[in-house]
């Protein structure tokens, strides 16, 4: 999925834990618990319990500037590698392995808009699981849906499966719009909804690309 | 993942594909699906006047088992009455086509689309004996 990077600036106000002070496990100094470094004595810091976005330095909120979470990202897993950590102690080998699997799992939950959707959802204490397998029923979303795949399935080129797929692009775009709007209005309802949307979206984009290749294919 | 030999019989040759209008008389329409995979499932019965089922089809976009699922159930529900077909369970579905767990979910679809299409016949026939005001099912 190609991902825009140009989403509208809006604040939201999900509750995250506010970024707590804690004492270094070596020099006993104070340390942010996101630091993954004692500023005082220098030593790595086993990861804190914080959530995704204070892991990663960005602030809450479905937008996402997905450039800062790249730069964000590869800067702290260069602070952590290996390397630095050949001649430290078990312990600090430890702790840097620890932050280098925390860093990416909120990495790739922050990157991926559906999983970002889910995350906040779950921070917000309304939890919803895009992978249970409970069945819906709403059926505007499934007519629409259902209507959508007939047109893939019987587009007769080319060139009318790649309008389709553009199509397709646009809506995803738009329902992360949306995804966001709703976020930020504290609508957690809504955006429960949304991601059901969006994840229709996506599994129409993987659908009509696939058509796409095998009719090229031929 | 390997299917079983009814899995693909089904999916190479899915039995009763295609629709019937949804406001024709007699027709019941469920419309279900299942999030995780994306998947759509519209599964329609057009009920004789005695109440049989005289004709069933489908159209699902999903995997093979999900399709599979879909066309079993078009097949089994032809002949019975409404409440026998209500009556079948995912289970059974799912032991006829032998799916693996991760695809029960995909007979459960099943299961909810066929109950949906009944929920949805029996709405549009007690609307049509009641005051007339609640005819659009969808």
């Amino acid at each position: 999925m190609r991902l825009r990077r140009i989403v509208p600036r809006l604040t939201m106000t999900v509750s995250v834990a506010a970024p707590a002070v804690i004492s270094c496990w070596s020099c006993k100094g104070p340390v942010a618990a996101r630091a993954l470094f004692c500023s005082v004595c220098g030593a790595v810091q086993g990861p804190g319990d914080i959530d995704h976005f204070t892991r990663l330095g960005l602030g809450p909120g479905y937008d996402v500037d997905l450039d800062a979470l790249d730069r964000q990202y590869f800067g702290f897993q260069r602070r952590l590698h290996p390397d630095r950590f050949a001649a430290k102690s078990s312990r600090e080998k430890a702790f840097s392995q620890q932050q280098a699997t925390a860093l990416n799992d909120a990495y790739e939950t922050l990157k991926d808009p559906l999983k970002r959707a889910a995350y906040l959802l779950r921070l917000a204490g309304k939890p919803v699981d895009l992978n249970s397998s409970a069945t819906i029923s709403d059926p505007v979303l499934l007519m629409e849906q259902m209507e959508k795949r007939e047109a893939i399935a019987e587009a007769a080129d080319v060139a009318e499966i790649g309008a389709l797929i553009a199509e397709a692009e646009a809506e995803v775009a738009g329902c992360q719009k949306d995804l966001s709007a709703a976020f930020a209005a504290n609508r957690q309802g809504e955006a429960a909804q949304l991601a059901v949307r969006l994840k229709y979206l996506l599994k129409l984009v993987e659908d009509a690309r696939s058509r796409k290749v095998r009719m090229a294919g031929r | 993942m390997a299917y079983s030999d009814k899995v693909i019989d089904h999916y190479e040759n899915p039995r009763n594909v295609g629709g019937f209008g949804k406001e024709d008389e007699g027709v019941g329409t469920g419309l279900v699906g299942a999030p995780a995979c994306g998947d759509v499932m519209k599964l329609q019965i057009k009920v004789s006047a005695d109440g049989i089922i005289e004709d069933a089809k489908f159209k699902t976009f999903g995997c093979g088992s999900a399709i599979a699922s879909s066309s079993l159930v078009t097949e089994w529900v032809k002949g019975k009455t409404l409440d026998e077909a209500a009556q079948i369970k995912n289970t059974e579905i799912a032991q006829e086509l032998a799916l693996p767990p991760v695809k029960i979910h995909c007979s459960v679809l099943a299961e909810d689309a066929i109950k949906a299409a009944i929920a949805d016949y029996r709405k549009k026939t007690g609307s049509e004996s009641g005051n007339g005001t609640d005819t659009a099912a969808e």
